[in-house]
């Protein structure tokens, strides 16, 4: 039980965000996430950083915890902001060091994608922590619903998705006792090339490969058994519903947002 | 236990049987007979155990009941619907729901609720109507508590209780349940009897297909099977009387008539009853009868039919080492503890990288570590200190998340202790430098070995250990054919066959060789007779006393507190964490309330001692922990006082060459009395 892999971010807390209906979190999360590509004045960017900000402390997440999971793509951001802020040549100049000009469209550049592309980061960690994986499956299916119609297999692929989350756990459990089974044999999964090592791979990768099998006949029997057929003719246990003072709400913000977002775009 | 669960169906007509199975035969696409005519018919509302050993077609049977196998020849009516009609299966799953083996393989979502909720949406039933089922039957088998909680963090009964909640929510006139405690503890196992037999007196119809005998007393009617055919039927008492046929089936019987069976051979004859409370009475009734005529009855007992006294036979004198708490003892030799724990803490937590388990991450979902901290607290393994000495066996017990696994992992150096030491043959777990010597000593057999096969051939998968050590092609050859011999298989017929097509039993048999063949001198085995048969048992229990007597050392897991009893010198209890007992079998089950407070069971002997004393048996001072040191206890008391010298706790530690499980008939042999039985 060492390997604890848990899936998502969700942080369990009592907020106005968490509480929303998932579908419309899902598409207000992305309706902003888009929003930030056209984000290009300053009064924009203030805008749409006050809108995280606000998402953020409404939502009782900590703001650690969502900069944690944005942290991977620090690096990157740091890396746009350098190029822009050096390599973008038009402009009044700012700083000159010796070959090295920093210009004002260049240091611009440098804080305009690395905000708005942060902003747009921090928002989308949010809908993970404060939705579980199980409710974000149930809407990504439910938004999907009308593309069954042209043959997509959106109930499935929920479905799937939904034993996928369930089974990491498991396997994850499994392949640790494997790994301690077969150290304790002596295998050596240290100091070696490639091809020694992918050798090396295969007392683990046999038996995982078997019980997942296993485990694949198994539930297949056992989902039978509590009458599966297919995943169309269901009625759900978490009906997922629109409800206007709250969802509402949300939408009416959310799409005040935009106004203002596009005001400050033509007006500015 | 709320009783607001599931009810039966209304639609119920009064006339027709739950099942009824004409002459029906089962072969497999690989030629497997697995049923061959078997007819049968269940009576609504009863409580019908299936027993058989492995490969009776128990599991079979239970699975052509709510037509996910159809009959090759014969019909099946479930609720007088033939399963072959296959527009109609759907409402006979959704009528007979079914309880499968595996507890992680019958879960598709990870919360509880939703699990739970999983037939009921297949059913395309309202939304309100199942959180109805929901609540109710998560209520009817008390994990109400957990409705949010991952199954992933669910202890294995816990887990199986889940899978009956999903099987109630499909308000089944019918429940089957395919060896749903094959896996569990007796704690797990206790739970899950409790839940069938309230259910079956709500009127819900129950096929428990099962190997565990006990499980048997619970039903009113019990179906033997063996090789695909029905040679036992009827209630409990009735099918018990038949004792012989059902040894030779492999299958256990109820220690209360295993006792019987040693009275009678030590000159005491009694009813065999296999409800320990009437047998009790029995035997009371036997004794107060002998006491009666003491002077002939004395002189009836056949003096061999005693076992020899084995005071001797507890061979090792360094097991009181094993009780100074600090490892190495007093003992008069200078080698180091085979295993020694000193004051070793142990928690996951602090194994996690830092850097990602902040400040934050210990806040994050709270209710699944609730639930883990509920299951075993902060520390894994908290101060615990206690040594295995040279060549004795221990015994490691206590239920899920007591810490038993961590001990392992620690013992075998495959993770490093927080707090304190673990010394292995002399050797610091944390000393690197001699990691190597350290894996040659000791030898680790994990739960359910057989899933660690992987090579393409037998040979292969018993040599990978000593091909490792980096031994000569000839060494290798000799040890993977002395280690598939000391586990009972036939080294050259099983060396070029794919390890993968074996049975469990010789799965389980190569595993067991793959690490014997490292040859080591302490061995750690977790489970080593989980799902096993009654012969596969027996063969395991020899196997370990074979070994233990050529000097191996071992620590071994388990949670029969009769293996225990009967092979360890040494116990050491865990409780959340810590030792919470440790000393002789004798010792540690003087402890009953203490055992029991941690939900620990006590040896069956000891257990139907309790019953014959207050029964009014006389058996003063006698702490059996061995049917046999029972029975003598008893024969002793029936021919009174005066003979009564054999010092009670001595005979107790007799886990000598007496014991019967040793001689049980192999299955091959079962086949013949089974013939005769007939």
């Amino acid at each position: 039980m060492a390997l604890r892999v848990s899936v998502g971010q969700y942080f369990s807390a009592d907020s106005p965000i968490h509480r929303l209906d998932p579908r419309v979190k899902l598409a207000l999360t992305l309706a902003y996430m888009l929003s930030c590509f056209f984000v290009a004045n300053p009064a924009m960017l203030a805008l749409a950083g006050a809108a995280a900000l606000a998402l953020v402390r409404l939502s009782r997440v900590p703001a650690g915890l969502l900069l944690r999971s944005v942290r991977p793509i620090f690096f990157f951001l740091v890396l746009t902001s350098v190029f822009n802020l050096f390599f973008v040549c038009t402009g009044n100049p700012l700083v000159q060091l010796g070959p090295v000009s920093v210009t004002y469209d260049g240091a611009w550049a440098a804080v305009l994608y690395s905000l708005r592309f942060l902003f747009l980061l921090v928002v989308g960690a949010l809908l993970m922590c404060t939705t579980t994986p199980i409710a974000l499956t149930d809407a990504a299916e439910s938004l999907m619903a009308p593309f069954a119609r042209w043959g997509l297999p959106v109930h499935d692929v929920a479905l799937i998705m939904s034993i996928a989350l369930r089974f990491v756990p498991t396997l994850s459990r499994e392949a640790e006792n494997v790994v301690a089974a077969q150290t304790a044999r002596g295998a050596d999964l240290e100091n070696k090339g490639a091809i020694a090592y992918a050798r090396a791979c295969v007392p683990l990768v046999v038996p995982l490969f078997a019980s997942a099998l296993r485990h694949a006949e198994n539930l297949g029997r056992a989902m039978d058994a509590r009458c599966y057929t297919d995943g169309a003719h269901r009625t759900r246990y978490h009906v997922m519903r629109f409800e206007p003072a709250r969802d509402g709400v949300a939408v009416a913000v959310a799409a005040g947002y935009l106004v203002l977002l596009v005001a400050c775009a033509v007006l500015l | 236990m709320p009783r607001n669960g599931a009810e039966a169906a209304p639609a119920a007509q009064p006339g027709v049987p739950a099942a009824c199975l004409e002459n029906v035969q089962v072969t497999y696409p690989d030629g497997t007979e697995a049923l061959r005519g078997v007819s049968l018919t269940i009576a609504r509302g009863s409580y019908t155990c299936v027993v058989g050993g492995n490969g009776s077609g128990k599991s079979t049977l239970a699975q052509l009941l709510n037509a996910l196998i159809v009959p090759t020849r014969g019909r099946v009516r479930t609720f007088g619907i033939d399963t072959a009609d296959e527009s109609r299966q759907m409402e006979i799953r959704s009528r007979a729901a079914m309880v499968f083996q595996h507890p992680d393989d019958q879960m598709v979502t990870s919360v509880v609720a939703d699990d739970v909720a999983f037939g009921p949406e297949n059913l395309a039933l309202p939304q309100p109507e199942i959180a109805a089922r929901v609540d109710e039957s998560l209520a009817a088998v008390a994990l109400s508590d957990l409705a949010l909680a991952d199954p992933s963090d669910l202890s294995g009964g816990q887990k199986q209780r889940v899978a009956i909640a999903g099987a109630l929510a499909m308000h089944p006139d019918l429940l089957i349940l395919d060896e749903p405690a094959a896996m569990l503890d007796v704690r797990g196992r206790r739970g899950i009897r409790r839940v069938c037999r309230e259910l079956n007196e709500r009127g819900i119809t129950v096929v428990h297909v099962t190997h565990f005998m006990d499980d048997v007393l619970d039903a009113d009617r019990v179906v033997v099977l063996s090789r695909g055919q029905v040679v036992l039927d009827g209630a409990p008492e009735e099918v018990f009387a038949h004792e012989d046929t059902v040894r030779s089936l492999n299958l256990d019987l109820p220690a209360s008539l295993t006792l019987a069976d040693k009275l009678e051979a030590r000159g005491l004859r009694v009813p065999h009853r296999a409800r320990e409370a009437e047998l009790a009475r029995a035997v009371a009734d036997a004794v107060e009868t002998r006491q009666g005529g003491s002077a002939q009855a004395a002189s009836s007992l056949p003096h061999d039919a005693v076992p020899a006294a084995d005071a001797a036979d507890k061979k090792n004198p360094a097991t009181g080492a094993a009780l100074s708490p600090d490892g190495i003892g007093p003992g008069a030799s200078a080698e180091p503890a085979a295993i020694a724990f000193e004051h070793v803490s142990f928690s996951y937590a602090a194994l996690a990288p830092k850097r990602r388990r902040g400040l934050f991450l210990r806040k994050r979902n709270r209710l699944r570590r609730a639930a883990e901290a509920a299951a075993r607290g902060p520390w894994a393994l908290e101060d615990a200190s206690f040594s295995v000495a040279p060549g004795s066996l221990t015994a490691l017990i206590g239920h899920t998340g007591a810490g038993k696994s961590t001990v392992i992992e620690l013992a075998c150096a495959l993770k490093a202790p927080t707090h304190g030491h673990v010394r292995v043959a002399g050797i610091d777990t944390d000393n690197l430098a001699q990691r190597r010597e350290l894996r040659r000593a000791i030898g680790y057999v994990a739960q359910l070995p057989e899933r660690q096969l992987f090579a393409e051939t037998v040979y292969d998968d018993v040599a990978f250990g000593p091909r490792n050590l980096g031994l000569a092609d000839e060494e290798v050859r000799t040890r993977v054919r002395e280690a598939l011999e000391l586990v009972g298989l036939d080294a050259d017929a099983i060396c070029g066959r794919s390890p993968f097509a074996l049975s469990g039993g010789q799965q389980r048999g190569v595993a067991l060789a793959g690490v014997l063949a490292l040859k080591p001198r302490i061995l750690v085995l977790d489970e080593p007779m989980a799902g096993l048969d009654p012969a596969g048992r027996a063969r395991t229990v020899a196997l370990l006393r074979r070994l233990n007597e050529q000097g191996t050392a071992m620590l071994v897991v388990t949670h029969s507190m009769d293996d225990a009893a009967a092979l360890a010198d040494q116990l050491v209890v865990l409780d959340h964490g810590r030792v919470a007992l440790q000393g002789t079998p004798a010792e540690v089950f003087a402890q009953e309330s203490e055992l029991r407070r941690m939900g620990l069971g006590i040896p069956s002997a000891l257990r139907i001692a309790h019953k014959l004393s207050s029964a009014g048996v006389p058996l003063p001072g006698a702490q059996p922990l061995t049917l046999d040191a029972l029975a003598d206890a008893v024969v002793s008391a029936a021919n009174g006082p005066a003979r009564g010298a054999r010092p009670p706790v001595a005979a107790a530690a007799s886990a000598g060459p007496a014991d019967p499980a040793l001689h049980r008939p192999d299955a091959a042999k079962g086949g013949e009395h089974l013939g005769a039985a007939r």
